[in-house]
This record gives C-alpha cells, structure tokens and sequence, in this order.
C-alpha cells in the first residue's frame, strides 16, 4: 500500500479509535493519542518520497495525492510539532473533561494538514482543507464558552475563505478540464485576463483567512485565545501555516505569469504590513497572556506573508524561514502559557506574578522563545528578520520595511510584558503552592527551545529543503550563494557570519550575569507585592498591586485613536444587518392560507407576462 | 424479469384495502403489513434496475392498451433510480415510525401506515407513470394522503397547516387539470412520449399556456419559492418522520414530473433559465427564512426548501454535468435530510412548539442521535467528507462549465448561511446547559437502526462516491436522450 | 346553423371559464373558510365542464359500438374527457369532503370561521 495513504489511514483510524478508548481507560487512550501521532511521523520521516504520484480513482474527480519539496518542508513543521505537542496535550489534558472528543478533532486535524501538503489536486486540496476546518472549528468550541459567537465567526470566515477557494478550484475546473494544481500552473499562463486576475485572488482570500490578514483575520483573536492551549500551539504554529503554503504556491507558480502580479503582491504585502503594526499594538494592549500571543501571532504571520508576498528569492527564503521559526517558538510560547494556566488556573498578567522560581524550565523555555521571537540574535527569529529587512530594502520597498521595523520594535514591549508578568517581579503569597509543570509538559517545550537555539547558528538545516522548495517552483537556487545577497552570511552562505562575535558577545553577558548573581545573591530578599512603603502608606489587603498592571498606560494613550476603530465591530454590525433584513424579508410568509393562494395567482401572472420573453 | 412495474401500484393499493380486514385478526398486521409491502417494493425496483441495466428501459402496458392509447409505466434509468431512492426511504420512514408513540391506538396507527403507504405508492406512480393524466391522478393521491398525514395529531395548528396544504393543492390541481386538457384537446393524447413528439405541432400561445399552468401546478408540490407557503407549516406540524417522506419522497416526485415537463415534453429552451431563476429564487429566499427560525422543524423545512431550490438550479443547468449533479443532490437531500428530520424530532421529542432551544445539552442525554444530527448538520452544508460535498462540487462544477459565476458566487454565500444556522444548533446540542428536568426520550431501536443505516450511508458515499456515481450517469444520460424515451415507448421495446 | 352552433360553443367555453372565474374569486377574496371550500368547488367544476365541452361533439352518439352502430365512430364523443371527468369528479369530491373535515376541526379549535384569524403558523 502506498505509504502516503497508509499515513492518511492511520491517522484517521487513530482518531476514530482513540476517541472511543475513553471508555476502556485513560491511558490506553493517551497511548493511543501519542502513538497515532509518532506512527505516521516515522512513517513519514522514513517512507515518503518525494515526486511520486498516489491515485485514489475515482471516475468523476481522481484524487491525487504526493509530496513535493515545498510540501516536504511544511510537512516538516506539522509534523515535527504534532508529536511535540501531542506530548504536551498528554500532560496538560490529563483530567479534563471530554477527553475523547478533543483527541478525535485533534488528530483529524493534524491529519487533514497532513493531507493537505500531500495534496496534488485541488479537490482533495479542498477535502483536507474543510476536515481541517471543521475539525479545528469543534476545538475553538470546545470550552463551550460563547460558542454562538466565537465558533460561529470562527466558521463563518473559514466558510468565506473555503467558498472562496472552491469557487476558483471550479472555475480553474472549467478552464483546463483538470482539477491538478500542476494543470492549474501550467495552463494559467494561456487563460484570459479576468481569470487571471480572479483565481489568484480567490485564492488568496482562501489561504488568507488561515494566514489571519486583515481583514480576514477577525476570527484569529477569539479563536487562539479560546481553544485550549496545546491545541493554539497547533493552531498557530501548524495551522496558520496552511495558508501560508497555499500563498507561496500562489505567489511562486501563479502570479509571476500575469503583469499584475506585482501590484497584487504590494497589495498583500501592504495589508499584511499593517496587520503585522496593528495587531502588535492590540498585543501590547492585552492583559491577557492567551489574547496577547494571539494578537502576537497574526503580527509574526504578517511578517511571514510579508516575506512569501514580496517573493524576490531573498524575502521568499525569509518567509519560509520565518514560517518554521514561527511554528518553533509561538507554539513553546502557547504551551507556556498552557504551563501556567494548568499550574495557576488563570493567565492574567495581573494576577500572576513572579513564578521563576516555582516554574524555572518554563521560565527557560518561555525566555528562549521570546528572544527568537524579539528577533534577538544569536537566535533562529533573527536570521528570518535581518533576511526580511534586507530584502525588503533590496526591492525598495523603504515604506514597507518602515511599517515593519516599527511593529517587530513595538513586539519588544509585549514580550518584556510576558517575560515580566508571569515569571519576574514580587512574588505573591497567593502562588505559594505552585509548582513546576509535569514532565510531559516541560520537554516538549525545552526541546523546541533547543530547536531556537540550534536554528540561530545552523539555519542551512531548515535552508537547504526551503531552497528545494523554492527551485522546484523554478526559483533560482539560493543555497550557498546567499553571502552574495545577504551581508549576514559567511562566503559558504550557509552558515551566520556574525556567529563567533555575537557568541563572543553572549559569553561575556552571561558571565557578567552570572558573577552578579553570586555577589548579590547572599543579598537577595524575596518580597510580594504588598511589601512595599512608597510614602508610608499601606496597602489593602484587595489591592492589585501587581507590577504589570496598567503596563505602558502612556504609550497605549499614544496610539489609541489608530486602535479605536475595530474592523470586526463593522463586520458584525454588518452581519447583524442582514440578519435584520431577512428578518423583513421572511415576513411574507404570513401565515394567511389565502395570502399564498393569491401568491400562487400572481406567479401565474408574472409567468404569463414573461412568457413571450421566456419561451420565445 | 423478476416482477412487473405495474406492482409498485397494485401491491400497495391491493394492501391498502387488505389491511383494514387483518387488522381485525391481528391487530400488529396493521404495521407489519405496510412495511412489508414497502420492503417488497424497495427489493422490486432494485431488481427492476438490475434488469434495466442490462436489458434496456422496461415499458409495461396497463390492461392491454398500447400507447399511445393506453396507460403505461416506464422503468428507466432515470425513473428507476427515482423510484429506488423512494421506496428506500418509505421503508426507512416506516422502520423509523414502527414503534410510533400514538400505537396505542389501533385506528390511528392503522390509518397513519395506511396513508404513509399511499404517500409513497403516488410518489412511486408520479414517477413511473408514462401518461398525464395517470400523473394527475397520483398527485391527487399524494396530496389528499399528505392532508390527512399532516392533520394526523389533533392539535390545533395541524390543522390549519393541513388546510393551507390544501388550499393551495386545491388550486394547484385544478390548473393541472386545466394544462393536461389544453394539451388534450390540441395534440389529442395524453401519452407523454406521445406528446413529446407531437409537441412541435401545438398552438405557440397555448403551448405557453399550458406549461405555465403546469409549472404552477407542479411548483405547490416542489415548493417552488412564491408557492411554498404551505410547506413549512406541514413539515412543522406533520409527524417527524412525514417531514422527511415529504422532503425525501413527495418533493422528489414533483421535481420529476417538472423536469420530465422541460426535459421531454415541452421544447422551449427558455425553460431552463426559468428553472435557474425560480431556483435560486427559491434557494435565497427559503435559507435566509431558515436562519431566525425558533423551531427546528420549521428550520429544517426552510433547509429542504432551499435545497430543492438548489436542485432546481442544477436541473436548469441542463448539461449532461448539470443533471448529474441534481440528482447526486436528490439523493443527498432524500437521506441527510430524512437524517436530520429523524434526529432532530428525537432531540425535541414531546417538548411544545418543539424549539430550537430544547435541544441544548441534549448531546449528553441522547449521544448517539445527536451525533447523528451532527453528521446530517455537516453532510448537508457541504462539508467533506460526508456525502454532501460531492454533490456540491457536482453542482459548483456544472456550473462553472457553462461561466455562469454569478450564479456559483450566490450559492456559495447562500451556503454559509446555511451553515451558520446549523451551526447554531449543533452548538447548542454540545454546548448549553440543558434547562428543563425532564428526562428526554430515548430513541427505540428500530428508530436507532433507521437513523444510524442513513448515517452510514452519508458517510460511505462520502468517503466513496463512485458507489453512486455510475448509476447517476447512467440516470442523467437517460434523461436527456429525449430521442430514446419516446422511442422506448411509442415502439414498446420491451 | 354555423351561427348557432358558434354560440353555443361560447356559451359552453364561457360559463365554464366564467365558473372558473367566480370560484377563483371566491376562494381567494372571501374570508370564511367555508366560502373558500365551496370557491373552490366552484372552480372545480368549471373545469369539469371544460373538460366536457372539449369532448363536445354536435348531435354526438354515446361512444358505445353496439351491432348496427359501427358506422357511427365519426360521429360518436370523445369518450376520454367523460372518462377523465368521472375520475376529477370523484377527486374533487374527495377533496372537498378533506377540505370540509378541517374547517370542522378548525373552527372546533378556534371558534372562528375567519381565515386570516387562523395564522399561528407563520415566518
């Protein structure tokens, strides 16, 4: 059997069975949970090959199903963070509720990505796409709060993309007789104008919603911060990037045939600019650990598309590079997060306080990713970034690289907030009894912590499948030429030039650290919050006197007029309105019998009317 | 040949007369017999399709008379798949009613099987019969044993929906008597192949006439949008189970004699775009209707509503991709709305006005039924992979074959409503708080084994579709060799 | 003759359509439930009378072939139309007898007669 498929069987079956061990116990079922997520992760590290065609014969719409390198390297991120934070799931899941449902829609989720990169023709394309949809759509409700709103934006704007995408798939049917996306690359060049412009664009609004840009993104926010957090770190690490591939197949393949290209990607680029500026100032705005990462998240996807919109071979790398780091870091952040709310119940940053030393590997992997994150070097965000913003002054884009510049600076006041609000500051007595999250829960973080560190240094590892992505859509190679581009490599373009002295630099900080540390640490007096005498008054025992409340009060006054205007409030109202109007429209079923007999005499006279028109 | 179409109308109707006299013996005869007659039929028409699929379209002359004098059925592809889907659905509906709450009483539960037999038996003829007035006569069956299933409960909205029904059926059978006399006393026949053939020789005016007077007749019963008035109240006040051999069977019938009309009978392409116009008039006006609605019943009509719309539009495409895709959606619609219809009843069993509410945190209660909705809710938005994405893709590409994007981006929008009020209840199943204290009714097991065979029907087709699609292709490729049809009759090719 | 003959077909076309027209009128004008049963009727039987002017044939023979009335086939009525009528007969009885069972039920429920009294089901 083919190895693709058997992955694809198993999974499915995996969640159907795991879902039903509830009843035989707990840990078959959490057995059953990991072990349907390493299986075809092995499976696919060891048996899938690339460039090798599965046909699921069907005599109306064949299925096509096999890897190419931009898939592989995708894949490489679905899979890798499946396993990482099954893992954790394991752990943080242990004793709630509804266990059997979450794994189900988990794993046939990760499944349908799975199938999704594996994807040959656009109808499975779509199949994956929507199970991916729906599935990830019973998760954001799983906490059964504000369901009515939350899920049903969450599947509205799905709904709005997928449609979308599935009116250009019927119409790229139409226009080569082939559902094949490598019909859809080859015959797009000969198509007529219109359709040129239109499927690109439909299917950028599809692959968009996923991508969280404005304005499609209005889903992002409530459904990150809704869904529990080992499954966001899927959400946002592997999911989101779903739209991101489909855009860098569009991008790659699509428009770079047609003269408008360049305008649709300054225009993607743009929006995805200032979804990058705004959501960055929305983050700073939140109290919220879970809201704050989300609206973090849309920002860092900005970038991403920023990167894969530009699409000059210089900020495609970057993009994908960032895509991976992305996965990396955003998903350690959310099972931090996930660490915390197990371990405290809540993730306030104004409740939460000083936990560094009751959680310090968390605090560890929490640091780590936050300077990937910043775009801080040594590690794996800063290489993504200085490829950005250097190929972004490449192609001239000063404007862009501004907006950007601006936002990933603003970043450094929310991750100073997060680093501060959980970990740092007094400690209070109300968090006394927490203590470090379980094993389960700790690893995967740390190992992907490690994956940071180690990407920093050795980018080529994820380098050299993103170029075999890119060459494959007929970009030019990158690898090893990219010290001719870019000033951050050495002459072998791999590896980061800057390598000896930033370590250089890092050893004498953590010395200087660590030598502070012991001089002052026979010093050190731990305090709470309310251990203070600023001008001799004493504070109440109810006071909320925690160091991150009313964080950055003056810069938030700053840009407040920019965030004052919600474009989710406008696309509600909207909805709300016509809900209104076919509340009117629906008024003409009145209930009267003989209302709809003269209905039924007046169809008759309008037919009659038209019929000469009708029927010639 | 394993039987004779002819038995799918003497069996039951001979039953029908039958059941009343055993019933006095054995009192459970009354149930039994029916699903009986309608297990027979179900394995007749399979059969029948065996033999068609070899041996060509079967023509059985009634009482001797050839056509074009004489009444005659026509077994074809196309009307073999219709009556299959049908008769498959009556006995679905009468394993599903078996153990009905009212059989207590031996009267009601005597007429209630009695009617839900004749319902199928004039669907089942409206589709077979090859003459028209044949059909008129089938549709009054259907019509008056539909008023007498909807006014099945004492209640008092019943009632008035059964009186709306008729009010409107009433009417709508007068004006088929008027169109099928025009068409008599012009061409002098009332053999549809017959007429199909002499149709060319018709009074231009007339001709219009006369299609517009059937259109009118035949869109009360397949609830075209200005027509359908009656329609939600019905399928709201009829018994569950007659919602769904509304929305599975008697619609179905009406949508075939419409499209038999523009297919075979009448040569105005004109008629096409009529279908794709009251369509999707129909679709936008039936599933915004659907999305403020505060029982699940109403909801679900207005849904089936819609969907006929959809098939409407599908047959008004009038390719060979188009017709194909209409009826992969009939058929979707037959069992993921029988699907919902049955669910959804058990969901808000004995509650009054059965609200959409009454369904909150049934998911805990009843699991297996709301599963079942859940797996109707998504099949029937579209979403892969239940069955009813196939035929929305079928749909989708039919019409992007012929560039009519408007059309693709109006249902596309349309369906996210529909989504979105499915939605609703599927959320409030799993995610509210059940309020009453009431101990909700678990479904019986013939009811469980009828819901959970639909389901796995969704599923299956969804996850292989090819089950279906030959014999589709096959159906659609019959309906439009209109050659064929009038050939296969006037020349008894039997 | 001609002439006469002219006439009477309209006059049978007409008051059949006039029938039509005064039961269509009923039933959807008038508010009573039983004025709206007998409407239609009405309307009904316009088009039973339709249906027999079309199978209407002057000094027309019953359509039965009995020994010495062979020659006659010409000149016999259409028999189909007799036959549809008897069966749109028998159903309108049908209906009308439905129809009449309901207003029954219908006023023992709401006390009124009045159709756009009785609208709980709508929208």
């Amino acid at each position: 059997m083919d190895i693709i498929i058997l992955i694809l069987i198993v999974f499915f079956a995996g969640a159907v069975l795991t879902a039903f061990s509830e009843k035989i116990s707990t840990l078959v079922q959490d057995i059953l949970f990991l072990g349907t997520l390493i299986v075809p992760a092995i499976l696919f590290f060891t048996g899938v090959e690339m460039n090798t065609d599965t046909i699921i014969s069907f005599n109306k719409v064949p299925l096509n199903l096999g890897m190419t390198p931009l898939s592989y390297y995708f894949a490489l991120i679905v899979m890798g963070l499946a396993v990482l934070t099954g893992v954790y799931t394991v752990g943080q899941m242990k004793g709630k509720k509804r266990k059997g449902y979450f794994y189900l829609n988990y794993i046939l989720s990760i499944g349908a990505m799975f199938g999704i990169l594996m994807s040959k023709d656009l109808v499975s394309f779509f199949i994956f796409w929507e199970i991916m949809t729906w599935a990830s759509y019973l998760i954001v409700i799983y906490n059964g709060k504000n369901v009515q709103k939350i899920g049903i934006k969450y599947f509205v704007m799905s709904a709005i993309g997928a449609y979308a995408m599935l009116m250009a798939i019927v119409l790229t049917h139409s226009l080569t007789g082939s559902f094949l996306i490598s019909d859809l690359i080859s015959g797009f060049g000969s198509w007529d104008h219109g359709m040129q412009i239109l499927i690109p664009v439909l299917l950028l609004v599809g692959f968009g919603v996923k991508a969280a840009i404005m304005p499609l993104h209005i889903w992002a926010p409530d459904a990150y911060s809704n869904s529990p957090m080992s499954y966001t770190a899927i959400f946002s690490g592997a999911l989101s990037k779903m739209g991101v591939y489909g855009m860098v197949i569009v991008f790659l393949a699509l428009l770079t045939k047609v003269p408008e290209g360049a305008l649709i990607r300054d225009i993607v680029a743009w929006m995805a600019a200032i979804t990058a500026a705004i959501s960055t100032l929305y983050a700073i705005k939140q109290d919220d650990a879970k809201r704050l990462l989300a609206f973090s998240s849309i920002g860092q996807l900005g970038y991403i598309v920023i990167g894969v919109a530009i699409g000059t071979p210089m900020a495609m790398l970057a993009g994908l590079f960032l895509a991976f780091m992305h996965g990396v870091f955003k998903s350690t952040l959310f099972m931090v997060v996930g660490a915390v709310e197990k371990q405290t119940g809540t993730t306030d940053f104004t409740e939460i306080t000083g936990l560094i030393r009751k959680m310090p590997w968390t605090f560890l992997a929490a640091l780590i990713s936050i300077i990937a994150l910043a775009g801080i070097p040594p590690l794996g965000g800063f290489v993504g970034k200085w490829m950005l913003y250097e190929s972004l002054i490449q192609s001239d884009h000063f404007m862009l690289v501004t907006l950007v510049f601006f936002s990933s600076t603003a970043a450094f006041l929310y991750c100073y907030k997060i680093l501060f609000g959980f970990f740092l500051g007094q400690e209070e007595k109300e968090w006394s009894h927490v203590k470090e999250a379980p094993a389960l829960m700790v690893v995967p973080m740390i190992i992907l912590s490690i994956i940071s560190v180690v990407l920093g240094t050795f980018p080529q590892l994820i380098m050299k499948p993103i170029n075999a992505a890119m060459t494959f859509y007929g970009m030019p190679d990158t690898y090893g030429v990219l010290w001719k581009e870019s000033m951050l490599f050495n002459k072998w373009g791999s590896d980061i030039a800057l390598t000896p002295i930033m370590y250089g630099i890092m050893a004498i900080f953590i010395v200087v650290a660590i030598f502070l540390f012991f001089r002052n640490r026979s010093r050190t007096r731990y305090v709470t919050t309310k251990d203070i005498s600023t001008s001799g008054e004493i504070p109440k025992e109810h006071e909320n006197l925690t160091f991150t409340r009313g964080f950055f009060q003056p810069f938030l006054r700053a840009v407040e007029p920019v965030m004052r205007k919600q474009i989710d409030k406008y696309m509600l109202s909207f909805a709300q309105g016509i809900e209104d109007l076919f509340e009117f429209t629906r008024r003409i079923y009145n209930g009267n019998g003989q209302s709809y007999a003269i209905y039924a005499m007046i169809f008759l006279i309008i037919l009659l009317v038209l019929g000469k028109n009708l029927f010639g | 040949m394993v039987g004779s179409p002819v038995l799918f109308v003497a069996i039951p109707l001979l039953a029908a007369f039958i059941i009343p006299l055993t019933g006095m013996m054995w009192k459970n005869s009354v149930r039994v017999i029916p699903g009986l007659v309608l297990a027979f039929m179900f394995f007749l028409s399979i059969s029948l399709m065996g033999y068609v699929n070899e041996h060509g379209t079967i023509v059985e002359v009634l009482a001797g008379w050839k056509p074009p004098i004489g009444i005659n059925l026509v077994f074809s592809p196309f009307t073999g798949f219709l009556t299959t889907l049908m008769t498959f659905l009556g006995f679905i509906v009468w394993l599903y009613s078996y153990k009905f709450k009212r059989n207590v009483d031996f009267e009601p539960s005597m007429k209630y099987f009695m009617l839900l037999m004749l319902l199928v038996t004039g669907s089942v003829g409206i589709v077979l019969t090859g003459d028209i007035f044949n059909m008129f006569v089938f549709i009054e069956i259907v019509s008056i044993s539909g008023y007498g299933l909807t006014s099945f409960y004492t209640r008092r909205d019943s009632a008035e929906a059964a009186f709306k029904f008729l009010f409107m059926g009433a009417i709508a059978s007068t004006f088929l008597l008027i169109a099928i006399m025009i068409i008599y006393s012009q061409l002098g026949t009332l053999n549809i192949a017959d007429i199909a053939e002499k149709m060319p020789m018709m009074d231009h005016k007339l001709k219009v006439l006369s299609l517009v007077f059937f259109i009118l007749a035949i869109g009360v019963e397949a609830e075209i949008f200005p027509l359908n008035g009656w329609a939600p109240d019905v399928y709201t006040e009829a018994p569950g189970p007659i919602g769904a051999a509304f929305a599975g069977i008697v619609v179905k019938a009406a949508i075939y004699a419409s499209v038999r009309l523009v297919y075979t009978m009448y040569d105005f392409s004109g008629a096409f775009d009529l279908f794709i116009i009251i369509g999707l008039i129909t679709f936008i006006m039936a599933e915004t209707t659907a999305l403020r609605q505060d029982r699940l019943k109403r909801m679900l009509a207005y849904s089936s509503i819609g969907q006929m719309g959809l098939v409407m539009i599908a047959f008004g495409i009038g390719t060979k991709e188009g017709v194909y895709a209409a009826l992969f959606l009939m058929f979707n619609h037959a069992i993921i709305k029988s699907l919902l219809f049955f669910s959804g009843s058990y969901l808000v069993f004995n509650k009054k006005n059965k609200y959409i509410k009454h369904v909150n945190g049934m998911g805990k209660y009843l699991p297996i039924t709301s599963v079942l909705f859940t797996i109707g809710a998504f099949a029937i938005i579209g979403l892969p992979p239940f069955a009813g994405f196939w035929s929305k893709l079928a749909i989708l590409t039919a019409a992007a074959d012929n560039k009519m994007v408007v059309l693709i981006a109006v249902i596309l929008i349309i369906s996210i409503l529909e989504a979105v009020y499915y939605l609703r209840v599927v959320n409030r199943i799993y995610f509210y708080d059940k309020k009453e204290k009431t101990e909700p009714k678990k479904p019986s097991l013939n009811a469980l084994v009828a819901m959970i065979s639909l389901g796995v029907i969704v599923l299956v087709i969804g996850f292989y579709p090819d089950l279906i699609s030959g014999i589709l292709d096959r159906a659609a490729a019959d309906l439009l060799d209109k050659g064929n049809y009038i050939k296969d009759v006037l020349t008894l090719n039997k | 003759m001609e002439k006469y003959l002219n006439i009477l077909n309209i006059a049978i076309y007409g008051s059949a359509v006039l029938l039509m027209l005064i039961g269509l009128y009923g039933a959807l004008t008038k508010k009573s439930l039983i004025k709206i049963v007998l409407g239609l009727s009405i309307l009904d039987s316009g088009v039973h009378l339709l249906m027999i002017a079309i199978g209407y044939l002057k000094d027309g023979t019953a359509p039965i072939f009995s020994p010495g009335n062979e020659d006659k086939m010409n000149i016999m009525v259409d028999p189909i139309p007799q036959a549809l009528v008897l069966t749109a007969i028998v159903i309108g009885f049908g209906v009308t007898a439905v129809a009449l069972s309901l207003v029954i039920r219908l006023y023992r429920h709401h006390n009124t007669l009045r159709i756009d009294e009785i609208k709980k089901l709508k929208w």
